[in-house]
C-alpha cells in the first residue's frame, strides 16, 4: 500500500507576471521531470497562444519526484493562470490540492491578483506558502514585501523562501517548504472510488480526457466508473500521470492526481466539478462540485462562411468541455445570419476563445462588440436580460435599465492616483476608499459600471500607469442607469450586429467616433456609403465613404489569361473575409472596432 | 483536335530600341546576333507545332515588331503561311512603333497580307514622350501614321492615360487629330507605376508627377465620351473602335476562342490547356513551357471574367452547364438593380460606366 504522507498536490498562485510559469520550469529542471534536452521555457504552456502571449490560460498538472530526507515524495504540481479572468481556472485547481505556493514579485510586490488568488486558496482551507521572487532584480525589496504579505494578506512571511526562478537561486528551499509545510493528502484507498472532475480536454483519438484527483479508492483501466452528475457509466480504457506529458499508469489511488479516458464520446456527459465513482461499488455521497460561474461579458460569434454554423457549434461544444466557464446560446441577427451569443469571464477570456476557435479548430469568425447583461424593467412589469443591444426594446416600452455594477480595487504606486481617479471619473466611477499599503503602494478602491471596464479600462490603465498599476473587480449587483442604444446605419440599413447600449451622456460622443471608424474600416464601394450613427430616428453622426475609382486596368497581355485570372482569385480570397450587410461589404473587424474607439487618439 | 475550329496565331517579338521608362517587362535591346538567334527558333517552334486548323487572325506583338527588317519579318510569315491554313482575309496584325516604321516595311507589310497596325503613339506631347522615353516626336508620329494610312485602312493607337499634365481635354484634342488622319481604332491604357522602372524613380525624385487617381478617372472618362460621340463604340474596357474596327483577334480571346502563342513568354489556349512558354531566352530555347488544365471552377471564373469586360457579354447558359447559377450569387441582384450590370435574354453584360472597377465587380461574381 502506498504512503500518503510521501504525496504533496499542491499549486502554484500569483498575479500575472510574476514568474509561476519560470518557478515551475524550475521545478521540473530540478527534480528530473523532463529530461535537458525535452527542456524548454514555459514547459507547462503548451497551448500555442500561452507561448505567444506569454501567458498561463489553461491549468497544467505535472507529477514531480523529489528526495528529502532520504525519502522519495510525489509532488503533483498544477500551474496556473494569473490574469483576473481566469480565477476560475484557479480556484478548479485549488479544489485538486491541500497546498499553495503564492508568488510575490521582489520589486512589485502584493498586486491585485495576489490578494485575490490569496483569498481563492483561504476559502480552500489550503495551507498556503509565500514564496518571495525575482530577487536577483535590482529594484528588489524583499523586507518590504515580506511586510506587504504579512499586513495585506495576513500571511506570515518572516521565514519564507526568498528565489529567483530565473537565476534558479534557492529553488529547494521551495521544494522543501512544500513537503514541510503542505499537509499530506488523506483519503482511505480500501474505500469506493471518489474522484474529483478538475478539468478536461477532448482528444480525437481517446474521446474526452478527466483531469482528476483520487479522493478515495483506486481506478485502473477496464474498470467501470460512473459519472455521479450526469448517471452515464463508461469502461475505462486509460489511466495515467502527467509528466508533464500524459505517461500511462497501472491505477490512479487515492492522493493521485491524474486523468482518465474512457472513450468518452458525449461531451456532455463529462462535467467538470463533477465526482466519478465506481459503477459497481459507488461511493454514497458525491464531492461538493464547483460553483457555477457566471459570465460577465458577452458578444455575438458568427461564422464568415454561414455554412460553417455547425462546425461552430462543434467547435464551442469542444471548448466548453475545457473551459466549463465559456456559455453560449443561439443567436440570429440580420446582419450576421446564424450563430452564437457567447459569454465570458472577462475580455481576455473572449479574446482567448475567439482566437482557439481561430487557430485549434481553423474557423473564420466574426465577433461583434462586447456587452454586458442589463435587467430591462418594462412599463409592463416585465424584466428582461439583455446581454445583446439590438434586443432591448423600444423606448417607449421601458421603464428603466440597470447595469451591472463592480467592486474596483487598483493597487498602484502612489504617482498615479491622480491619473487612475480621473479614469475613473470618466468611467462613471464612485470614489470609496483609498490606502497607503506602505510608501510605495496605494490601493484605490471605486464603485464602477461593469459596461465601462469592459470597453477600454485596463488598456487605459495600463497606458496611464505605464503597466505599474494592477486592478481586481467583483461583482455587486445592478443599479438604475440613464441608458441608450445607438444603432448603425449603413447605406440607410440598420446594421444590428454593430448597435450598442451606453449611457446618455456619452452616446453622442461614441456615435460620432464609431461613424469616425467605421469610415477608416470600410474599403470604398461601387457607390458612395453614407454611415450614420443614431438613437431612436434622431440621428447624431454622419459620415460619408466616397465611391472607388478604379481598380486596376491591367491589360490582357499577348493572350496571358492565367495571371490575370489567378489575380482576380487572389481578390476574391481577400473578399472571403468581407461580410455583405445590404449592399455594403464590411470586413469582419468592424464588428468588433466598436471597442478600440480610443486607440487611435 | 476533333473539329478544324478557327484558330488565332500569336507571334511575341521580345525586342526594343530601347526600354520604355514605364515599361517594367522583360524586353531586350536591340542586337542583331541574338535577334537571328532568335529567329532560328522561332520559326523552328511554329513549324513544330503545326495544326491543320483554318486560321482566322495573326498577330504580331512585342517588344516591337516593327524592328524587324523586312526580310526577317518575312522568314517568319513565310514559315507561318506555308505551314497553316490561313484565311485569306485572316485579320493580320502588326505592332509598330512611329520610328522604326519605313516604307520599306510598309511595303513588305502589306505584301504579306498583313492588314491591321497598332501604332504605340502613347501620347503627342512632346514633353512627356521625352520623359516616358520614347524614340519619337509628335510631328513623327502624325507623319509615321500618316504614311501607314496610305496602304493601310485598319490603323489602331495606343493611348497612355495619366501622363503628366494631360487632363481629358488634352487627350480630346489628340484623339481628335488621330482620327483625323483616319485612325479607326484606339487603345487607352491607365499608366501603371511598377517599382523597377525609371519613371517610379522620377516620381520618387519628384521629377514627374503623373495624374492622380481621381483625374485619371477624370480624364478617362472625358476621352472615353469624346471617342463615342465620334461614333466609336467602347467595345472592351480598354478599346474604341468604329464598327467593324474592333480587333477580332483581341475578341478571340475573350470568346475564349483557341489560339497558338509563338516565341518568348507567349501563350496559347488549346483543347482547353492554358500553355505558357518560358519567358527567359534559356527556357525557350529548351521549349519549355507551363501548362495549366483547367478545372470547372477555373473555366467559370475565365467566362464571367472575359465576358464581362468586353462586348461579348456572359453566356449564362455556359455557366449553368458548369454547374454555376450566378443568379444565386449575393451579389447577382443588387448589381442588376444598381444597373451594374445588364442581362438580355441569356447574356449578362457589364455597363460600361463600370468597366473601371470591373475587377472588384467580378472578383464578387465568382464561384
Amino acid at each position: 500500500m502506498k504512503d500518503l504522507n510521501l504525496i504533496r498536490n499542491f499549486c502554484i498562485i500569483a498575479h500575472i507576471d510574476h514568474g509561476k510559469s519560470t518557478l515551475a520550469d524550475r521545478l521540473i529542471e530540478l527534480t528530473g521531470t523532463v529530461s535537458k534536452r525535452d527542456m524548454q521555457s514555459q514547459i507547462l504552456d503548451s497551448m500555442e497562444l500561452e507561448r505567444e502571449k506569454g501567458i498561463t490560460i489553461k491549468l497544467a498538472p505535472t507529477r514531480l519526484i523529489y528526495e528529502y530526507e532520504g525519502k522519495e515524495y510525489t509532488l503533483n504540481l498544477i500551474d496556473t493562470p494569473g490574469h483576473v479572468d481566469f480565477t476560475y481556472e484557479v480556484s478548479r485547481s485549488l479544489a485538486a490540492c491541500e497546498g499553495a505556493v503564492l508568488l510575490v514579485d521582489a520589486s512589485q510586490g502584493v498586486e491585485a491578483q495576489t490578494l485575490a488568488n490569496a483569498y481563492l486558496a483561504i476559502e480552500n482551507n489550503l495551507e498556503t506558502i509565500p514564496v518571495i521572487n525575482k530577487i536577483d532584480l535590482p529594484s528588489a525589496r524583499v523586507e518590504e514585501v515580506k511586510q506587504e504579505i504579512e499586513e495585506v494578506i495576513g500571511f506570515p512571511a518572516e521565514n519564507c523562501p526568498c528565489i529567483s526562478a530565473k537565476e534558479g537561486i534557492n529553488i529547494e528551499d521551495v521544494l522543501k517548504s512544500v513537503i514541510t509545510s503542505i499537509p499530506a493528502p488523506t483519503g482511505d484507498e480500501t474505500k469506493p472510488l471518489k474522484c474529483l472532475v478538475f478539468d478536461s480536454h477532448y482528444d480525437n483519438f481517446k474521446g474526452a480526457i478527466c483531469l482528476v484527483r483520487v479522493v478515495d479508492g483506486t481506478v485502473k483501466a477496464g474498470d467501470q466508473i460512473l459519472m455521479m452528475q450526469t448517471g452515464k457509466v463508461f469502461d475505462v480504457t486509460e489511466v495515467g500521470i502527467f509528466v508533464p506529458t500524459t505517461k500511462e499508469t497501472a491505477c490512479l489511488s487515492a492522493g493521485d492526481v491524474g486523468y482518465i479516458a474512457a472513450s468518452i464520446k458525449t461531451i456532455s456527459d463529462v462535467k467538470v466539478g463533477g465526482t466519478i465513482t465506481n459503477a459497481e461499488n459507488p461511493t454514497d455521497k458525491p464531492l461538493d462540485g464547483y460553483k457555477e460561474v457566471q459570465p460577465v461579458v458577452f458578444c455575438g460569434i458568427f461564422p464568415v462562411d454561414g455554412a460553417k454554423y455547425n462546425e461552430l457549434k462543434d467547435s464551442l461544444d469542444k471548448l466548453k468541455l475545457n473551459d466549463a466557464s465559456l456559455q453560449f446560446a443561439p443567436e440570429v441577427s440580420s446582419a450576421l445570419g446564424y450563430g452564437f451569443r457567447c459569454g465570458f469571464l472577462g475580455l481576455l477570456h473572449l479574446e482567448i476563445i475567439t482566437q482557439r476557435l481561430e487557430r485549434e479548430f481553423n474557423l473564420d469568425i466574426i465577433t461583434t462588440a462586447p456587452s454586458v447583461s442589463y435587467n430591462v424593467y418594462k412599463t409592463n412589469g416585465d424584466m428582461l436580460e439583455i446581454s445583446n443591444p439590438s434586443n432591448l426594446p423600444p423606448a417607449i416600452e421601458i421603464d428603466h435599465i440597470e447595469e451591472p455594477i463592480v467592486k474596483v480595487s487598483v493597487f498602484t504606486p502612489p504617482e498615479f492616483v491622480g491619473t487612475i481617479m480621473e479614469l475613473c471619473q470618466d468611467k462613471r466611477g464612485i470614489y470609496k476608499d483609498m490606502q497607503y499599503i506602505d510608501k510605495k503602494r496605494v490601493e484605490l478602491k471605486y464603485i464602477l459600471p461593469l459596461g465601462e471596464i469592459i470597453y477600454d479600462f485596463f488598456d487605459s490603465l495600463k497606458s496611464r500607469t505605464r503597466g505599474y498599476a494592477s486592478f481586481d473587480y467583483e461583482f455587486d449587483g445592478f443599479e438604475t442607469a440613464d441608458l441608450v442604444r445607438v444603432d448603425l446605419m449603413l447605406n440607410g440599413e440598420k446594421c444590428d450586429a454593430l448597435s450598442l447600449i451606453v449611457h446618455k451622456d456619452k452616446a453622442y460622443n461614441r456615435g460620432r467616433e464609431l461613424a469616425e471608424r467605421l469610415k477608416k474600416i470600410i474599403p470604398r464601394q461601387l457607390f458612395e456609403v453614407p454611415i450614420q450613427a443614431c438613437i431612436g430616428n434622431k440621428i447624431i453622426a454622419r459620415e460619408t465613404i466616397s465611391a472607388m475609382r478604379k481598380d486596376v486596368l491591367a491589360k490582357c497581355y499577348g493572350g496571358d489569361i492565367s495571371r490575370k485570372r489567378k489575380l482576380l482569385e487572389k481578390q476574391k480570397e481577400g473578399k472571403k473575409k468581407m461580410r455583405k450587410i445590404g449592399s455594403v461589404e464590411i470586413p469582419s473587424e468592424a464588428f468588433m472596432s466598436i471597442l478600440k474607439l480610443d486607440e487611435d487618439k | 483536335m476533333a473539329e478544324n475550329k478557327d484558330m488565332s496565331i500569336y507571334v511575341h517579338i521580345p525586342f526594343c530600341e530601347q526600354k520604355c521608362n514605364y515599361c517594367a517587362f522583360a524586353s531586350f535591346c536591340v542586337n542583331q546576333a541574338q535577334i537571328e538567334d532568335y529567329l532560328n527558333d522561332l520559326c523552328q517552334e511554329i513549324e513544330q507545332r503545326k495544326v491543320d486548323n483554318p486560321i482566322k487572325t495573326i498577330y504580331f506583338g512585342g517588344g516591337t515588331p516593327s524592328l524587324l527588317s523586312p526580310e526577317q519579318f518575312k522568314r517568319i510569315v513565310d514559315v507561318i503561311y506555308k505551314n497553316y491554313n490561313v484565311y485569306d482575309n485572316a485579320e493580320f496584325t502588326v505592332e509598330a512603333n512611329p520610328n522604326s516604321i519605313t516604307e520599306e516595311k510598309l511595303d513588305m507589310w502589306k505584301k504579306l497580307r498583313v492588314n491591321r497596325l497598332s501604332i504605340g503613339v502613347q501620347t503627342l506631347k512632346e514633353k512627356n514622350l521625352r520623359k516616358i522615353g520614347r524614340l519619337h516626336d509628335k510631328m513623327m508620329a502624325l507623319e509615321k501614321i500618316k504614311l501607314a494610312r496610305r496602304q493601310f485602312d485598319n490603323v489602331s493607337a495606343d493611348i497612355l492615360i495619366g501622363l503628366e499634365d494631360e487632363n481629358g481635354k488634352q487627350l480630346a484634342k489628340n484623339a481628335s487629330m488621330l482620327l483625323d488622319l483616319g485612325v479607326k481604332h484606339i487603345s487607352c491604357y491607365l499608366l501603371e507605376v511598377y517599382e523597377n522602372t525609371k519613371l517610379y524613380q522620377m516620381i520618387q525624385d519628384r521629377r514627374y508627377k503623373p495624374l492622380d487617381e481621381e483625374e485619371m478617372i477624370a480624364s478617362f472618362n472625358k476621352l472615353s465620351s469624346y471617342l463615342q460621340d465620334k461614333g466609336m463604340t467602347r467595345y472592351e474596357i480598354s478599346n474604341f473602335a468604329y464598327p467593324g474596327y474592333e480587333s477580332k483577334h483581341n475578341l478571340n480571346y475573350w470568346a475564349r476562342g483557341e489560339y497558338l502563342g509563338f516565341g518568348l513568354g507567349a501563350h496559347s489556349f488549346v483543347d482547353g490547356k492554358r500553355v505558357a512558354n518560358l519567358d527567359s531566352f534559356a527556357g525557350f530555347k529548351a521549349k519549355k513551357t507551363e501548362v495549366e488544365d483547367l478545372s470547372e471552377t477555373e473555366q467559370i471564373e475565365e467566362i464571367i471574367m472575359l465576358g464581362l469586360r468586353c462586348c461579348l457579354g456572359v453566356d449564362l447558359t455556359k455557366l449553368m452547364a458548369l454547374g454555376y447559377d450566378i443568379t444565386l450569387n449575393s451579389f447577382y441582384k443588387d448589381y442588376i438593380q444598381e444597373g451594374v450590370l445588364t442581362q438580355e435574354g441569356e447574356t449578362l453584360f457589364l455597363n460600361p460606366v463600370f468597366y473601371h472597377l470591373s475587377n472588384t465587380i467580378i472578383a464578387n461574381l465568382l464561384p
